[in-house]
């Protein structure tokens, strides 16, 4: 098992590797840049656009930029001595031994060209609304999935499974912008008017989330600062979990209904068991393999957000950094967003195969 | 799924004592698509209490949902039972409440399958799914029905039974899984073993072994057999009595000497003149001309009409019933054993000693 899991994240090395690649050089390669937003200001010569473009090393080719980013390169070199680090070694060596401070390898996520501020410190900012928004999404919309499909295989064509059918189909059909701008417009809008249109706290009442007076203010008054994020909570959770029921009650009533078609049902019902046994016990525990797998690949949804929800609701999240930061071109962030987010990714197809040894016997690594 | 089918009124008397299993007039039918499947249609027969039968067939001849019948395991729809009593051990099963059936089920009437790597589930240890069924039936502790479960691996002839208890159906080899299908049948005593092609899954060699172990369990305790196959071989071998159905009837009962030495019904003779025999080397193998019917759509009358060698007018116009063809209580479903077929009966008889012997149409 140790064996397994260290050459499951040896060979996620490569991985991450060329996925950084091809996002870079896709990034890099879209038309326009962090300098497209003076364009139509007059004021701002094309000589501070050069200046602008050299401060941040855009002028530099893009293997250049990328072989600076990852930190194989050392911006100071000139030559082949960008690859050597100011103690005279390989730059992407670990800084004790060459000297090297600059890119991802030596932790240097770089700074946003947006804010100036660096790019971990605005990810780990981000971090915490992303985590609290999806895992109370997560955490419902897995539950409500599991019963439903479960209910609904096991009174399969019953009533209640066409009203869940209709509803997957629905929910599957419905785009999540739509189903916010409705969620907004009925519960915010000047008709009802009882839940906030977006944000994460009422910004009247308290400073910015995640600020050090926020804290302040959470200390005082931890029970009203939970109300209002709550109340934030809600429209956003509730677009989240309609949207994804959809497809993982499918998903599980799938499973459910092939685990009841099986032999070793039958043979359970042949020994006599009660109904609830053959159903929760035989079947059920079946059904929940791929299901746990399924899972486990959702779990780097907590970290990466929900690009559009948290866009439409203002939730100042990770999806909410990633679309800001694609609009004003601030590649660094961007960079930093998606390496963690494939990073998650790889972690949680690891994690969803060890889960998997541990629910199915036949599986042993 | 519904659980209780209505009794029908009044239901008939019980039979005797020594009768373990009276089926009556079954009919299991499905309802599909396309119409209605007269699966199983007025089937009856009965199994004395410790006596093995054989019911042969080939596939959907309704053998096997005659079994899945009596252990009310199919869905009900797209099952649909039409008519029929089920005895068993004194009382009526088809009828009872599912409730009360559970408890006879894997108790009393224990059943083998075809497939023994589906039939035993992938996540539960052998240990596990047998002793979980005595525990339910024999309301002992966990402890008692584990050894209970070690007794009966053993029982069957898997070595070193404490080991293997703690082990997963995977780990098992295919002869070793159907074993443990049979400890898991025999655990609780069962007094009726219905097997279900038992064998068919498995290498021949396994086969014997598997068969062998059934007749000397069969022999040691006193449960009765019910044994399903389309081998007439293992049938031979294996049991006292003889069923052979064709498209959801019974064509032909009796003893097994008398069914397979002495075959009364066309099909069943024309089932035992597709043996391949060294005798017949270098001869055409006899095969029964035609195809199973079409379920949607059966022959009005003899539903062997269409193949049958001795077929005349009669056949295509009336149904057959069950006639006496023997002296032992054997049944033929053929009209070569009424008044108006005993003329014919002879010259069929003589056609059938002639193509068993020397095979059909030695070229």
């Amino acid at each position: 098992m140790t064996k397994y899991v260290i050459r499951r994240i040896v060979q996620a090395i490569p991985v991450l590797f060329g996925v950084s690649i091809v996002v870079y050089g896709i990034l890099l390669s879209a038309p326009g840049g962090p300098t497209a937003r003076f364009a139509n200001n007059p004021r701002i010569t094309n000589e501070q656009r050069e200046e602008f473009k050299k401060a941040w090393g855009l002028d530099q080719p893009i293997p250049v930029q990328y072989c600076r980013w990852l930190g194989v390169c050392n911006p100071d070199g000139q030559g082949l001595g960008v690859f050597i680090g100011p103690k005279g070694l390989p730059n992407f060596l670990p800084g004790v031994l060459s000297g090297g401070t600059n890119g991802v390898l030596h932790g240097d996520f770089g700074y946003s060209i947006d804010s100036g501020e660096s790019v971990m410190g605005r990810i780990t900012r981000a971090a915490l609304p992303t985590f609290i928004l999806a895992s109370f999404a997560l955490v419902i919309w897995i539950t409500i999935a599991v019963l439903m499909g479960v209910v609904a295989a096991v009174k399969r064509n019953s009533w209640f499974d066409q009203v869940a059918t209709i509803f997957a189909y629905v929910g599957f059909a419905m785009p999540t912008f739509w189903l916010g701008i409705m969620l907004i417009f009925i519960f915010s809008g000047p008709g009802l008017n009882i839940l906030p249109a977006g944000g994460m706290t009422e910004t009247r009442l308290s400073p910015p989330f995640g600020s050090n007076e926020y804290w302040a203010y959470f200390g005082k008054q931890p029970l009203a600062a939970l109300a209002d994020i709550g109340r934030h909570l809600i429209l956003p959770v509730i677009t989240l979990v309609v949207v994804n029921i959809a497809g993982d009650s499918r998903f599980v009533r799938a499973s459910m209904l092939e685990a009841l078609g099986q032999d070793y049902v039958r043979t359970a019902k042949a020994k006599g068991l009660s109904n609830r046994s053959v159903t929760f016990k035989h079947a059920l525990r079946n059904a929940m393999l791929p299901v746990v797998t399924n899972i486990g690949l959702e779990i780097p949804f907590l970290f990466t957000g929900a690009l559009v929800t948290e866009s439409i609701f203002s939730w100042p999240g990770i999806g909410k950094l990633t679309i800001d930061a694609t609009r004003g071109f601030d590649y660094p962030v961007l960079m930093g967003v998606l390496l963690i987010t494939a990073t998650l990714v790889v972690l949680a197809n690891l994690f969803a195969d060890i889960a998997y040894a541990f629910v199915d016997p036949r599986i042993k690594y | 799924m519904t659980e209780v089918i209505a009794a029908p009124s009044p239901l008939g008397a019980p039979p005797p004592d020594n009768i373990l299993l009276d089926v009556r007039n079954l009919k299991t039918y499905f309802k599909v698509l396309d119409g209605v499947v007269p699966a199983v249609d007025g089937v009856s027969f009965s199994l004395e209490r410790g006596k093995s039968i054989g019911i042969v067939g080939e596939s959907g001849s309704g053998k096997s949902v005659s079994a899945l019948t009596m252990m009310r395991l199919l869905d009900i729809p797209p099952a649909e039972i039409r008519d029929g009593e089920i005895w068993f051990d004194g009382r009526e099963i088809l009828h009872m409440p599912m409730e009360e059936m559970r408890k006879i089920r894997g108790n009393d009437m224990a059943m083998i399958f075809q497939e023994p790597l589906t039939s035993l589930n992938p996540v539960f240890t052998v240990g596990d799914q047998i002793a979980e069924q005595v525990e339910r039936h024999k309301k002992v502790k966990r402890k008692a029905a584990w050894d209970r479960a070690i007794e009966s691996l053993q029982l069957v002839g898997i070595p070193s039974p404490e080991r293997r208890v703690k082990q997963y159906p995977h780990e098992l080899s295919g002869g070793m899984r159907q074993r443990v299908m049979i400890a898991m049948a025999l655990s609780c005593e069962p007094k009726l073993l219905i097997a279900d092609e038992p064998t068919t899954a498995l290498d021949v060699t396994i086969q014997a072994q598997i068969l062998e172990l059934l007749k000397t369990i069969q022999d040691r305790t006193d449960s009765a057999l019910m044994l399903i196959t389309h081998d007439l071989g293992v049938v031979a071998e294996m049991v006292d009595n003889v069923i052979v159905m064709y498209a959801g009837q019974v064509v032909e009962q009796g003893t097994v000497d008398e069914v397979l030495v002495n075959p009364r019904a066309p099909y069943t003779m024309g089932l035992l003149e597709s043996i391949p025999t060294v005798e017949k080397r270098g001869g055409r193998l006899s095969a029964i001309k035609g195809t199973v019917p079409n379920p949607f759509n059966m022959p009005p009358a003899c539903r062997f009409e269409p193949r049958c060698p001795y077929a005349w007018n009669l056949c295509a116009e009336t149904a057959p019933d069950l006639y006496p063809a023997g002296p032992h209580g054997q049944h033929a479903r053929c009209h070569l054993h009424t008044p108006a077929g005993a003329p014919r009966l002879p010259e069929a008889l003589a056609d059938h000693e002639r193509k068993l012997n020397v095979g059909h149409g030695i070229s």
